[in-house]
């Protein structure tokens, strides 16, 4: 039972940690600056279909 | 959807520097500063061959994996950005190019570095609005947002330098690659076939 | 950031056996010039230009970058190509470039010179208003000012010696409709002492075509070169002087074409060839005879063609027959098999097309060199169908159009020459009362040759000879006196040879007058204290006008912006000078002139009206302005409209645009092309030279266009012919009335045009090709040693000409300066050629920091072997000097681009002399980013037997470590 209450409150203390009061842990290889409004207009398919007719436009041999 | 990528096809470059002075004038990059430019080998004898070489926008970016504060960040597609405010000019990015595609511009004459500047595959940065007048004076302009491609392939002179859908640069090279088939040109023919061109 | 492989080292010798260090090391072009920026120009520009971000045009900040953008569509200005250039335009500011897709020409390509071009608007280094040199510092003055002093100026020079005493230097950068006006301001001036880059350029290649088949010009187009199945390059590297055209070079390779290159250096262009000849400089004709001595043996000539439309290939054979081997071997240095193998590749893959550049026209044989290559063409009967012919890669964007209007000493616009028969050709155009005009010459005659001729009637001095106009003594010249006045008007002075003479001659002169957006080298390489005017002339995109590129399309430009700073458009200049010298009347009798801008469509339409002989009649401006709305409807093979509103019409409207506007002839995208009917485009060859020559016909047997109702050869068109054909009433009756007593180039209503080629018929004749021009110095096209000639041993087989007392008005030497042997002491063959970065005399360029980065360093190219026995190291300074005593330090640039014994330089540098780089003495803020020693300061005297075209492909030189 004893061995229960420390596993457990090692265990909240660890998720209290990490989740709550107020620290900070370092997410490494996670961008940590501003988000681009590009990527929310370039995931959209018809922003690829666009480039890919301009490709066709531009670099294939005419 | 393929990944953006560059092509410089090598049998097609003539090293103009089209590519190199499209980039200076879309984007204003100051003198010093080279995203991209143009690399010849064996120069003024037979085999000559230039190719043309910016950031390759990698997959697996060594910049980002060994940025210390990472400002890299990825498009879907595979366009690598990054973030001026937080870069510090460390210049591990450039030690871990394989390109050299991090410059510095340069603020004194004793090359202090600035803030790591390279090809954005004229996507800009992430500034607060498309194309705004601070995503252009830190990034140069976005092509990109406004459904163009990069300039320096849309202005190469022999269309050796392709930049778009990885899938579709693919086709076009592999097209020119067969109808090229009377001739050697690609890599290794000399060596397989031991045969004087 | 250097990556780039260096050369592999021998096998089996480490660095430290080669001696180390850069001794015998080659590099490549772009490490050697170390650009990181702290290079001599890096470390100026480093301080003046803000580093720390990106920076957009600085009017374009703030309120400008949120203005509406407006789309303007022109021509890139410095190579013939003719790449579409669009602009982006916001507040009147040009704050973007982007690709022209729908151009056939470049289909949005550009090299580094067009991609760069939107920094004209920034005009850093442009001149900004017009200055005056006073006790040796620059003075801003005011155009008015200006414009008086030197008008009175010349009016005294006038008054005191003769009108030749003048010369007006044009440019090859004005527009068609500035060229043109240019010429006619010449002839109401007085003089015939003008003339521009295509002298020094193309002028070989004019003269000796035009005299071979009848039109001095590219036949087909860069396009069509799709369409090749060989394309052999001699004397041209289209990848750095003609990036684009590589792209239809490329194409063509790509569907089989074979790629030869001839050439004294492995240059890039060569890089992309199946086959590289290197040939010894000034061997061309060797080695084109010697290929034609395969030709003629292996039976592999096309015999059909030769019998029915080419004049004299048994002279030819004959000449050629000489040409073994082993003789071809000893005087250019290429290998018998090579030789042969570039015959049989032409022979056996046709069509097949010929380009060559200044390598085989910079020469004293330049015009033998340029009908030898025809001569080829016509042999193989590659001339006159798609795919084939003689593609002549011209230079700057307009030096076509400035060549067809005239801008030479030696022609009215139009090639009508300068016979009394022109003349008065062209003052029924202009209106004007020809007695008068003829008022404005010098009205005493000069003996040339065996000729003796009016002032007006004789041609005029060369650019490439001016200094001499002032140098010579006045008793040797054919005018009354030595040149006094010169103007530089959009042209370099670094692009002439004889650098330490002409700084001789500019101190000599009363006044000098710059006329250009940038001050140029000829500013700062005199040592003048007073007397010199710059005058700041606005580029092509700060106006609007056509454009005629190398393939003979005529591409109308839109203004981009208005002009920088106080520059203004050289018509609006050329008219204020016409106003104050006395005669802006008579120069726009017919053409509006709004303020003091005369309107270039009234331009177009005189010009319209009088330029017959080539065909630039029926390009009206409403007609080119629409091939300008629709360039996307234009077949990038054929240039032909496939639908929409220029439907069947070639893009541009090349020349031959034969008849009136209403006409509507669609342009001949292919010369001498009989395939198709004359009014679809196709043509004969001329019939230029009279129809017999010793007894033989000149005309075409058993040869004539599709559809022509004379089914055989046939003079050029006259009235009194038309009669005899019966056609006469075909015209109307106001063309009757005009074309009365006329032929097809003096009828201004184009009624015999017109009915000829109802007919069928071209206007000009159906003659043959001759192989033989008889009113050349030498008929069949002979070889000649340079006059500053390695070989010294072959000038006893191969001698270069007699000198003369009278040629093209000077003394001109040729035989006495090649009589001694120099080569013992100037050892080495010196060359020069372009860089892909710059172009002409490159005060333009090297001006755009873009392009200026690229290339910080003047150079010469040395081969690691002289360069390990003269002690030079890669990177160092030396001197090289010509037999002259012209000298310049560069640095030495060590590669196996050149061959042993071959030294390259680059002509576009300027800004320094005799080793000193002149830089404080531009006027503030305007010296080039980049500035370097002229490689023509080197250069030596030597001029073509026609044309007086300069020699710079072959002289000698020494090289010494500095």
């Amino acid at each position: 039972m004893r061995r229960h209450i420390v596993r457990a409150s090692a265990l909240a203390a660890l998720v209290t940690l990490i989740t709550g009061c107020g620290v900070t842990v370092y997410e490494p290889g996670v961008y940590k600056g501003e988000k681009d409004p590009l990527l929310s207009m370039h995931a959209k398919p018809e922003h690829k279909a666009q480039l890919q007719e301009r490709f066709t436009k531009g670099q294939a041999e005419r | 959807m393929a990944r953006m990528k560059f092509l410089c096809d090598s049998e097609r470059c003539i090293e103009c520097n089209g590519c190199v002075t499209a980039c200076k004038n879309e984007h204003e990059v100051p003198w010093g500063v080279n995203r991209r430019r143009v690399v010849t080998l064996e120069d003024g004898v037979p085999g000559e061959r230039s190719i043309s070489v910016a950031c390759m926008h990698c997959t697996d970016a060594p910049c980002a994996a060994v940025c210390p504060v990472d400002c890299f960040y990825t498009t879907d597609d595979g366009i690598v950005l990054h973030d001026k405010d937080l870069c510090i000019g460390c210049g591990y990015c450039f030690y871990a190019c394989p390109f050299g595609a991090p410059q510095y511009p340069q603020q004194e004459a004793f090359g202090v570095r600035g803030k790591m500047d390279k090809c954005t595959f004229c996507a800009g940065g992430p500034e607060g609005k498309d194309n705004s007048d601070e995503e252009r004076q830190k990034y140069g302009k976005n092509r990109i947002a406004e459904g163009k491609l990069p300039l320096c392939a849309e202005m190469c002179a022999t269309k050796a330098l392709l930049a778009g859908d990885g899938d579709m640069v693919a086709d076009i090279y592999r097209e020119r690659v067969t109808k090229r088939s009377t001739r050697p040109q690609s890599w290794g023919w000399l060596t397989a076939y031991q045969e004087d061109v | 950031m250097k990556l780039v492989k260096k050369q592999t080292q021998e096998p089996g010798k480490s660095a430290a056996a080669t001696g180390g260090g850069l001794l015998g090391r080659t590099v490549d072009r772009r490490t050697f010039l170390r650009g990181t920026g702290l290079a001599a120009g890096g470390a100026a520009v480093a301080t003046t230009l803000s580093m720390r971000m990106m920076q957009r045009a600085d009017a374009a900040t703030g309120e400008a970058a949120s203005g509406d953008v407006v789309t303007k569509r022109s021509v890139c200005t410095h190579c013939s190509v003719g790449c579409g250039v669009i602009a982006e335009v916001q507040n009147g500011v040009w704050t973007g470039q982007e690709p022209d897709f729908d151009s056939p020409f470049n289909m949005g390509a550009h090299c580094a010179k067009g991609a760069a071009v939107r920094e004209h608007g920034h005009g850093d280094k442009r001149l900004k208003y017009p200055m005056k040199l006073v006790g040796g510092k620059w003075q801003r003055v005011s155009w008015d000012d200006a414009l008086d002093e030197i008008g009175d100026k010349l009016l005294a020079i006038r008054e005191q010696h003769s009108p030749d005493s003048v010369y007006w230097l044009g440019s090859a950068k004005f527009s068609n409709e500035q060229s043109y006006l240019f010429r006619k301001f010449a002839a109401m001036w007085g003089t015939n002492n003008l003339d521009h880059q295509a002298r020094i350029c193309h002028s070989t290649t004019v003269a000796g075509v035009a005299n071979t088949w009848g039109y001095g010009a590219m036949t087909n187009s860069y396009n069509d070169m799709h369409l090749s199945k060989t394309m052999f390059f001699i004397g041209s590297n289209a990848a750095e002087a003609h990036p684009v055209a590589m792209q239809h070079v490329m194409r063509s390779k790509e569907s089989g074409g074979k790629l030869i290159v001839a050439d004294p250096r492995f240059t890039r262009t060569a890089a992309h060839a199946d086959q590289f000849m290197r040939l010894r400089s000034g061997t061309d004709v060797p080695l084109i005879w010697g290929m034609l001595w395969h030709i003629f043996q292996n039976g592999w000539e096309d015999k059909e063609y030769i019998a029915q439309r080419v004049f004299g290939m048994e002279d030819i054979r004959a000449e050629v027959a000489k040409w073994t081997p082993e003789v071809v071997q000893d005087v250019t240095g290429v290998p018998p098999e090579q030789v042969k193998l570039a015959a049989q590749t032409m022979a056996e893959n046709k069509p097949g097309t010929i380009v060559w550049c200044m390598g085989g026209t910079q020469h004293t044989v330049g015009n033998n060199n340029t009908r030898a290559y025809c001569v080829l063409q016509l042999a193989l009967g590659n001339v006159g169908m798609a795919g084939g012919g003689a593609n002549i890669f011209r230079g700057h964007d307009n030096v076509q159009g400035a060549t067809d209007f005239g801008v030479l000493a030696d022609s009215l616009p139009g090639y009508y020459g300068l016979a009394a028969g022109a003349w008065k050709h062209w003052c029924n155009v202009w209106d004007l009362d020809y007695e008068w005009v003829k008022s404005r010459f010098d009205q005493a005659s000069y003996e040339e040759g065996k000729e003796q001729l009016p002032a007006m009637e004789l041609r005029g001095i060369t650019v490439s000879r001016w200094i001499d106009g002032v140098l010579e003594p006045a008793e040797n010249m054919a005018q009354k006196a030595p040149i006094k006045a010169m103007f530089m008007w959009g042209h370099a002075p670094n692009s002439q040879t004889r650098g330490f003479e002409m700084k001789k001659a500019m101190g000599l002169l009363d006044l000098l007058v710059i006329v250009d957006p940038y001050p140029t080298h000829s500013a700062v390489m005199n040592d003048r204290t007073d007397g010199v005017f710059l005058l700041p002339a606005a580029t092509q995109f700060e106006t609007y006008g056509s454009v005629t590129a190398s393939n003979r399309s005529i591409q109308w430009r839109e203004k981009i912006m208005e002009p920088l700073f106080e520059s203004l458009p050289d018509h609006v200049i050329m008219y204020k000078f016409a106003k104050k010298l006395g005669f802006a009347e008579q120069l726009t009798k017919h053409i509006q002139v709004n303020g003091e801008e005369p309107l270039i469509e009234d331009i177009v339409r005189e010009y319209n009206r009088g330029m017959w002989t080539i065909g630039y009649t029926g390009q009206s401006p409403e007609r080119l302005k629409l091939h300008l709305e629709n360039k996307h409807t234009f077949n990038t093979t054929t240039l032909k409209a496939e639908g929409g509103p220029c439907d069947g019409e070639y893009y541009g409207l090349p020349w031959p645009c034969w008849g009136t506007p209403e006409m509507k002839h669609p342009g001949s995208p292919n010369l001498y092309d009989t395939s198709k009917t004359v009014a679809e485009g196709g043509m004969p060859f001329r019939a230029n030279f009279g129809v017999e020559y010793q007894g033989k016909t000149l005309l075409s047997e058993g040869s004539w266009s599709k559809g022509s109702e004379i089914e055989d050869g046939y003079p050029e068109f006259t009235a009194d012919m038309l009669k005899q054909l019966g056609w006469w009433g075909d015209l109307t009756p106001e063309e009757q009335k005009a074309a009365e007593g006329k032929n097809w180039k003096t009828d201004l209503s184009g009624g015999i045009q017109r009915v000829a080629i109802k007919h069928g018929c071209a206007p000009y004749g159906n003659g043959k090709a001759r192989c033989i021009v008889w009113n050349f110095p030498d008929p069949v096209p002979l070889h000649r040693e340079p006059l500053y000639t390695s070989r010294h041993d072959l000038v006893e087989k191969y001698p270069t000409y007699e000198d003369r007392k009278r040629f093209w008005r000077l003394p001109t030497r040729y035989m006495s300066i090649q009589a001694k042997d120099y080569s013992k002491d100037y050892p080495l063959i010196h060359t020069s050629g372009r860089l892909v970065e710059y172009e002409g005399g490159g005060e333009e360029t090297r001006s755009n920091k873009w392009l200026a980065e690229l290339q910080q360093d003047m150079f010469a190219e040395i081969n690691p072997a002289d360069a390990n026995n003269l002690g030079v190291k890669d990177g160092q300074w030396i001197w090289l000097e010509g037999p002259e005593g012209g000298k310049i330090k560069v640095k030495a640039m060590v590669t196996r681009r050149v061959a042993k014994g071959v030294v390259f330089t680059p002509y576009h540098f300027g800004g320094w002399f005799d080793g000193q780089d002149l830089k404080d003495k531009y006027p503030e803020d305007t010296a080039p980013w980049v500035r370097g020693e002229p490689a023509n300061n080197a250069f030596t005297y030597g001029y073509d037997s026609v044309t007086a075209m300069q020699e710079t492909k072959a002289s000698l030189c020494k090289i010494t470590p500095a």
